[in-house]
């Protein structure tokens, strides 16, 4: 794991609780790629494709992504602080991050993607009239409900990414620039500085806890109301797809991590 | 906004459950052509540059709009006019609108799906008005028509668009002497009053949109138009903007509209006779801004984008298969043969009793039941998806009307 040492984390090393949830997303990657590989063995057409074979599957991947944000949602508790610059992350991952996590709105990109895949490789078929049991075989009514949710999680993401900004701009706040310049000027005792600080900060982490509580539950919201439109194979066919993202990326950013590192040492 | 919706009037089954049917073995045999057909047509994926002008983001000052609880929604627009229209909502059910006396067996079936696509914002619009001369007693009754309107700045002119474009032509129409309707005056006279209630009109108190209304931001709003109007004898299509207009006639793309682009040869001499320019930048756009030439609305790029639609008028034949209307996120990436050629294939359609496919054992959905119009829906619906199989980035609008008379 190329873990970036945070400069901000005095000892050098992680918190305790932040060491479990960086152990935690370790075993949880693991888990997701049995998952993945549950999924896709499932998918497969010698497999019996009827709804009670496949619920309890899509339930327990389920389970694993409340499982992932239950934990998460402790460990922010805790210290969010490190939630937004998750170094259990690739810089790669980081980069793409929106609130800690992965956009919502993503989640239509990545089923209108894998669908148009699926749609494109059995054309022929579709268009003799064949269904494929995929998700090239949205349905109207399907797609109008896709198309209403894409619509209320922009929405509801918009709302978020405001009320974030608003936060980030309270870091210039009054009382902020005050203590900042008092602290320069050392007009004050260091012990009352210290406590006047931490009583401002906390402030401003509260908010961020509050933030990503929402930005989270709206995450976790948007994947089960996706699920909740699909048939189950389709449903399949979406974590496959979720599941395949989520791990080559992580895959791909550590690689980066480590050859950068490599040529900084070279 | 955005909506998928088949309909015929006086239709009178229930729609299908929204759940889709079970996958695996459902059998619909359409018209086994070649593969070939659609498959011929690679289309390079489209960056982000393809929309319409560089936006501005302005996000709206109230909060989060929670969700409302699916099952209670439908479509709640009331357009006056526009005839009871059952729409397809999002539990399945139907909603029968505002109704107006309409005989069923005059509106051409169709189909419409309208959605917001790769896009962060909805500005499509379409309007369906079966019949929508019939409040008028002079007027024959059999004239239909179909709206497509692609907004670009923020969606209030192309909804402006759908609730009124339809209101206005039936006055125009009102206004022309019995059984000669000079349809390109009217059509012309028709957008000019709509482009002069988008810049007139006080929108600002109902309108809850992005721009907030706000001038300088209101003035850059605009929409493209594509209206077809079908009667018994003919179709009358009238084009501002670059959506577009495709009938489908024994096989053959015939386009009934042409794309107004800043460098179509005669659209940019008369801008340049306007004194305005074309400047290449992110493709070709008046001014530098819009890659269109030709719009409702977008006063500040008066008088070099203007709202004069061009209009043509074809004579219906027993050969007429279908028409499609779409916003240019379908015409981007799906090509006009490409686009008859599946939804002729949709229409035609024999749907007899299937054999179940293998693997699975699910019951063949009884497919005799479905009607034509599910076969607009079918062809509408696998259009937009081909559409955002093929990298849209743009929101897409579909809508395909019917137009053989023995089906």
């Amino acid at each position: 794991m190329a873990a970036p040492t945070n400069p901000t984390w005095r000892n050098g090393s992680f918190p305790p609780e932040l060491e479990s949830f960086h152990e935690f997303f370790e075993c949880w990657l693991v888990k997701q790629n049995q998952d993945l590989h549950d999924l896709i063995s499932a998918s497969s057409p010698a497999r019996d494709a009827s709804d009670q074979a496949l619920r309890p599957l899509i339930d327990r991947v389920v389970r694993h992504y409340e499982h992932y944000y239950t934990a998460k949602s402790r460990c922010a508790k805790q210290s969010v602080l490190p939630m937004f610059s998750p170094a259990w992350r690739s810089s790669l991952e980081d980069a793409f991050l929106w609130i800690g996590g992965w956009r919502p709105s993503m989640a239509f990109h990545l089923l209108y993607s894998k669908s148009g895949l699926q749609l494109e490789a059995h054309l022929a078929e579709l268009l003799r009239g064949l269904t494929t049991g995929d998700l090239a075989d949205l349905s109207a009514s399907q797609l109008a409900l896709i198309d209403d949710l894409q619509g209320s999680t922009i929405r509801e993401e918009k709302g978020i990414t405001e009320k974030f900004a608003k936060l980030q701009e309270t870091v210039a706040d009054a009382s902020m620039v005050e203590l900042s310049h008092a602290a320069t000027e050392m007009t004050r005792d260091e012990a009352a500085m210290e406590e006047e600080v931490e009583g401002a900060l906390a402030a401003k982490e509260e908010g961020l806890e509050e933030i990503l509580e929402m930005a989270d539950d709206l995450r976790l919201r948007t994947l089960k109301e996706i699920l909740n439109i699909l048939c189950p194979m389709q449903a399949v066919h979406f974590l496959i797809a979720a599941a395949e993202l989520h791990l080559r990326i992580h895959e791909w950013g550590k690689k980066k991590d480590e050859t950068q590192a490599q040529t900084r040492h070279t | 906004m955005a909506g998928i919706c088949c309909g015929v009037v006086g239709e009178s089954e229930p729609s299908a459950p929204a759940e889709p049917s079970s996958r695996g073995s459902r059998l619909r045999i359409l018209d086994p052509l070649p593969f070939k057909f659609v498959a011929d047509r690679a289309v390079p994926p489209l960056s982000e540059n393809g929309r319409k002008r560089h936006r501005i983001e302005v996000l709206p000052s109230e909060g989060i709009e929670g969700r409302k609880p699916r099952k209670a929604r439908v479509e709640e627009e009331k357009v006056k006019g526009v005839a009871d229209i059952k729409v397809a909502r999002t539990d399945g059910s139907l909603n029968s609108r505002e109704n107006v006396q309409v005989e069923p067996q005059e509106c051409p079936k169709f189909g419409l799906t309208s959605v917001c696509g790769r896009r962060r914002d909805m500005e499509d619009a379409v309007s369906v008005a079966p019949s929508f001369c019939s409040e008028s007693r002079q007027k024959p009754n059999g004239l239909h028509l179909f709206g497509v309107f692609d907004g670009h700045g923020c969606s209030h002119v192309a909804i402006k668009c759908k609730k009124r474009l339809h209101e206005i032509v039936r006055e125009e129409i009102g206004r022309c002497k019995e059984s000669s309707v000079q349809w390109k005056e009217a059509m012309e006279r028709s957008f000019a009053r709509m482009d002069n209630e988008v810049e007139w009109s006080d929108v600002a108190k109902t309108s809850n949109c992005r721009c907030e209304l706000q001038t300088p931001h209101c003035d850059a709003v605009g929409s493209t138009a594509v209206v077809a109007i079908v009667t018994p004898d003919k179709i009358i299509v009238a084009n501002c903007g670059d959506s577009r207009a495709v009938l489908c006639r024994n096989g053959v793309a015939i386009p009934l509209s042409s794309d107004h682009k800043p460098d179509r040869p005669d659209e940019l001499e008369r801008i340049q006779n306007a004194g305005g320019r074309v400047i290449y930048w992110d493709g070709a756009r008046v001014l530098g801004v819009l890659a269109m030439s030709r719009a409702i609305g977008d006063n500040y790029l008066k008088p070099y984008v203007i709202p004069d639609p061009e209009v043509t008028i074809m004579d219906r034949t027993a050969e007429d298969e279908c028409l499609i209307l779409a916003s240019d996120g379908l015409w981007d990436v799906v090509s006009n043969d490409t686009a008859c050629g599946v939804a002729r294939m949709c229409l035609r359609a024999q749907r007899p009793p299937s054999p179940p496919r293998s693997p699975g054992s699910d019951l063949a959905v009884g497919a005799n039941a479905e009607s034509s119009d599910k076969a607009c829906s079918d062809a509408s619906i696998l259009l937009t998806k081909l559409a955002l199989a093929r990298h849209s980035t743009d929101n897409v609008s579909v809508v395909v009307v019917d137009l053989k008379r023995d089906r």
